[in-house]
């Protein structure tokens, strides 16, 4: 005999608690009956001494008695008192199965993941059928595909249907979930049994130890295999139209291996694409092997790297990334003198001037507008820059017209300005506009803004003074100027892209200082945002399935394609006391009857019997009796 | 108490059969059907008398004028009309037990006035704990029943009894001699024979019936026991056991008989009534024991 959801201790705790607050209560309140009677003289008459303060004796003993062994069976249901030895109950057994990557490696004519399926198969065939079991796939995540089941053949149809991830094995946590909810349920705790090749993410060196009831059935995996690791792609700072391609690749095997890597681009079908390079590659055992390729192309297109030959596991030899097309900025000058404009915008290779008279004015020009001392009828739809506009006529009105007025300084603190120092310097002639509170005051003199920027959609810039003909022209901030107008109008074209591909699961990416969290934002192939963290310019987030993830983080951008399998150089070798191999349990005993039931019945039957007997259910029948009469009365006068 | 006492149809039918009766003769105007040994201006030839000057000349016996040259006048016997009163308890004390005494002694109140509307009797009902309360004028023949059983099921239970005031405000408001019916558990503090026996003396009839509950009599509690007084709210905590229920019945009795006595000195009539019992019971058996009604 004994409890399953109890102990002894726990048991012998509770009742006594109980048992003490009823005979307390007893002792207080249900011997001291307090009744209204219609007069006291005839009690007096009964000549009974007054009733001591304190209670000595039980008024009703066997209703306490029999309130007490009710209490007491209520309880043994509750700690579901069993008969019979601990032994012959059920236990919950829970296997972690291995569903990482590396489980898709071939050995002979069938995968890993056939092997440890095959495994947890003999396994669950050897428990007895009255224990439960739960199957817990493991990759990165412990995740449950079944409930402790006593079912096994639901068991076996969840070992069946499991196939390999996309992440390595973190065994630290999937060990750390099977106790917890070996612990969770109320049953005698079987085994743990670990299914897989020990091949796991790197192990946190705190990592509690495996638990004591852990059994490992590992399966062999003597396989070589390398791969690509690592494929980081970015455009060339001095020719945007050159991509720089850096590929690494790792042997995991012990023998030395020689490969080929070969790159082409196209379009999203192998069929077209045209190569873009190739070089081969000597990995030692153990080691990683970099190899860097430069491929111009201005359009967006698949980059495909592939190893060859292929091994085992073929899923780290290839790896396909988007590079996506440089974006150009339009920019349409409407100008008398187009020549004084022409240094300033040719430097940046994103932008595609247009010059054109003012007389070819046309307010619906896309991109970027900019219009040199000219007022237009109507202005531009798009995003514009005036320089020196008339008083009449200026988006942002002027206040007054200065004249050899030295430049005063300019707002550091706004990005069109940044990186300006210059300001020895006097200006002939130039226009102070009337700035609103939102917008950005850049360049000053003593009397007011001469260069205002105002966000918005769209947005304006205009310049007191002409750049080109002033004594500002020999300075070099007038192209620095021009630069930064350029990127605060359009951002997004001057954001620095890369691209790289990798593995799925942690992904962490070194952020530039100057970038806030508020300005990172990461999403999904499918637009969706991914959680990330942001700590000490290091971006963390976590993709559980292949595909790609797009950062964007001030003004940079991030392609991840996370189209390899995470795969470690890890090998958990398992205690030496840790049970291994498929286990012969004892021969099935008779399962421990399920006694809390009738046991809780029972002690129901006896509270209401005590309270039928002994409570104040002699009074409420009374005051049922009397409402019976009444009711028949009413009944009566109704019917009259 | 919000129940009220309703009677069954097939009960009332029953009661018509019955008429209230007194034993003492009240003088009155003839209309009664009581008895009464004052004479008056009835059918039946009850005595003579010498003839006083200022009597009625009708009634001189002249065969006996003729015969004896004296003048004696006739007497007849009267059924005088005598006003039945009904004092009915609605002290609190009639609320112990779960109000048991309460629905009962209003279901009896009822009965006797569907009896006395049958036989076109007058009956002025009062409730009545430490004073009086508002009248309800019981006369006119049974068809006025349902407005009785409104102001009786109206009644509302509470406070103290004090029969020494209740007395002196009835012999204040009816000056009348009659009979009087007092349903009550007659549980006071006070000493309730008193005041009966001044309503007695005055030359009222009485008709005591006394209702109790179970409990009342023959408490069922045994143990430690901490009462309190329904209608003083005073407390009592006792042990309570077989013997002491003993002592407890014993003083009982003892205090109902000695209401019975006082009711009988005085020409009176008593009844104890438990609510246990059946009020066709008590109707059919009691009262007509009693002679209270026939």
């Amino acid at each position: 005999m004994y409890f399953l959801n109890l102990s002894l201790l726990q048991f012998a705790t509770l009742f006594g608690a109980v048992s003490a607050i009823s005979v307390a209560l007893y002792l207080l309140d249900r011997s001291r009956r307090k009744q209204i009677v219609s007069t006291l003289r005839f009690w007096v008459a009964a000549e009974q001494p007054a009733v001591a303060a304190r209670r000595r004796r039980i008024q009703q003993p066997w209703s306490l008695i029999l309130q007490l062994a009710s209490m007491l069976l209520l309880l043994l249901a509750i700690a579901q008192l069993r008969f019979g030895a601990p032994e012959q109950a059920g236990r919950d057994h829970v296997i972690v199965l291995d569903s990482s990557a590396w489980m898709a490696a071939r050995s002979g004519n069938r995968t890993l993941m056939d092997a440890a399926r095959q495994t947890a198969r003999q396994y669950l065939q050897a428990l007895p059928a009255r224990d439960r079991v739960m199957l817990v796939r493991a990759d990165a995540l412990a995740t449950p595909a079944t409930t402790f089941e006593s079912d096994h053949k639901k068991v076996e149809a969840a070992i069946q249907s499991t196939r390999p991830g996309s992440t390595a094995l973190n065994l630290d946590q999937a060990l750390d979930f099977a106790r917890h909810v070996q612990a969770q349920t109320g049953r005698r705790a079987g085994e743990i049994a670990f299914i897989g090749t020990g091949r796991t993410a790197e192990r946190d060196p705190g990592a509690a130890a495996p638990p004591r009831n852990l059994r490992v059935l590992l399966v062999p995996d003597a396989i070589e295999n390398s791969g690509l690791r690592k494929i980081g792609v970015r455009r060339s700072t001095s020719d945007p139209d050159l991509w720089e391609i850096y590929v690494s690749a790792h042997n995991y095997g012990t023998r030395p291996r020689q490969a080929v890597l070969t790159l082409d681009f196209g379009p999203p079908s192998v069929v077209g694409r045209m190569p873009a390079g190739s070089r081969p590659l000597v990995l030692p055992p153990g080691g990683d092997a970099e190899a860097s390729f430069e491929y111009r192309t201005a359009g967006a297109g698949i980059l495909g790297v592939t190893m060859t030959p292929h091994d085992a596991f073929p899923a780290d030899d290839q790896a396909e990334l988007e590079l996506p097309a440089q974006p150009r900025l339009s920019v349409t000058i409407y100008s008398n003198e187009p020549d004084l404009m022409k240094p300033a915008l040719s430097a940046s290779p994103r932008v595609t001037a247009v010059y054109r008279k003012p007389e070819e004015y046309r307010s619906n020009d896309p991109g970027l507008v900019i219009l040199d001392r000219f007022i237009p009828l109507q202005r531009p739809v798009a995003d514009s820059i005036w320089i020196d506009p008339p008083a009449l006529g200026s988006p942002i009105p002027v206040r007054q017209t200065v004249e050899k007025v030295p430049f005063a300084r300019w707002d550091a603190g706004h990005p069109a300005a940044a990186g300006l120092r210059a300001r020895d310097f006097t200006l002939d002639r130039a226009s102070v506009f009337e700035a609103a509170p939102g917008d950005g005051r850049i360049g000053e003199v003593d009397a007011g803004p001469v260069v205002v920027a105002r966000p918005g959609k769209p947005k304006i810039v205009v310049l007191g003074f002409h750049p080109a003909l002033s004594a500002m022209r020999y300075e070099l901030a007038t192209p620095l100027l021009f630069a930064n107008l350029l990127r605060w109008v359009s951002p997004e074209i001057f954001r620095r892209a890369e691209v790289g591909g990798g593995s799925v699961g942690s992904v962490r990416l070194a952020l530039d200082d100057d970038t806030a969290a508020k300005d990172v934002t990461v999403t999904a192939e499918d637009g969706s945002p991914v959680p990330f963290t942001l700590r000490d310019r290091a971006l963390d987030f976590f993709a559980g399935a292949p595909g790609s993830v797009r950062v964007l983080a001030g003004d940079h951008e991030y392609m991840f394609a996370l189209t390899l399998p995470q795969l470690w150089d890890t090998r958990w070798t398992p205690p030496a006391d840790v049970r291994r191999g498929i286990p012969h349990f004892a021969p099935s005993l008779p399962t421990a009857s399920d006694w809390w039931p009738w046991l809780a019945l029972l002690g129901g039957a006896g509270l209401l019997a005590e309270w039928l007997l002994f409570g104040r259910f002699r009074i409420a029948r009374f005051a049922v009796r009397r409402v019976a009469v009444h009711k028949t009365a009413e009944l009566a006068e109704v019917r009259r | 108490m919000a129940s009220a006492p309703l009677l069954d149809r097939e009960f009332l039918e029953k009661l018509e059969r019955l008429a209230i009766r007194w034993q003492k003769s009240f003088a009155g105007l003839v209309g009664g059907h009581n008895r009464s040994r004052f004479p008056g201006a009835g059918q039946e030839f009850l005595d003579h008398r010498h003839f006083h000057h200022g009597d009625d000349l009708r009634a001189v016996n002249w065969r006996a004028y003729l015969r004896l040259e004296k003048l004696f006048l006739k007497m007849f016997q009267v059924e005088p009309r005598v006003p039945v009163r009904m004092l009915v308890d609605v002290s609190a004390s009639m609320t112990a037990h779960g109000g048991e005494k309460f629905d009962y002694a209003r279901r009896l109140a009822a009965s006797l006035c569907y009896v006395g509307l049958v036989r076109l009797d007058a009956i002025e009902v009062h409730g009545f704990s430490n004073r009086m309360g508002h009248r309800i004028l019981s006369n006119g023949g049974r068809h006025r029943f349902p407005a009785v059983m409104d102001g009786l099921s109206a009644l509302n239970a509470g406070g103290p009894t004090d029969y020494l005031a209740v007395v002196r405000e009835f012999i204040g408001t009816y000056s009348q001699r009659g009979l009087v019916i007092i349903i009550s558990d007659f549980l006071d503090d006070g000493n309730c024979e008193r005041a009966l026996q001044y309503l007695s003396d005055y030359g009222h009839e009485l008709m005591l019936l006394q209702i109790w509950a179970d409990e009342d009599r023959t408490p069922p509690w045994t143990g430690e026991l901490e009462l309190r007084d329904a209608e003083t709210g005073a407390g009592l905590k006792l042990d309570f056991d077989d013997g002491a229920r003993q002592r407890y019945t014993h003083a009982f009795d003892e205090y109902a008989e000695a209401i019975q006595t006082m009711a009988h000195r005085s020409g009176g009539r008593y009844a104890g009534i438990a609510t246990s019992m059946p009020l066709e019971n008590v109707i059919f058996g009691d009262l007509i024991r009693l002679r209270g009604i026939a």
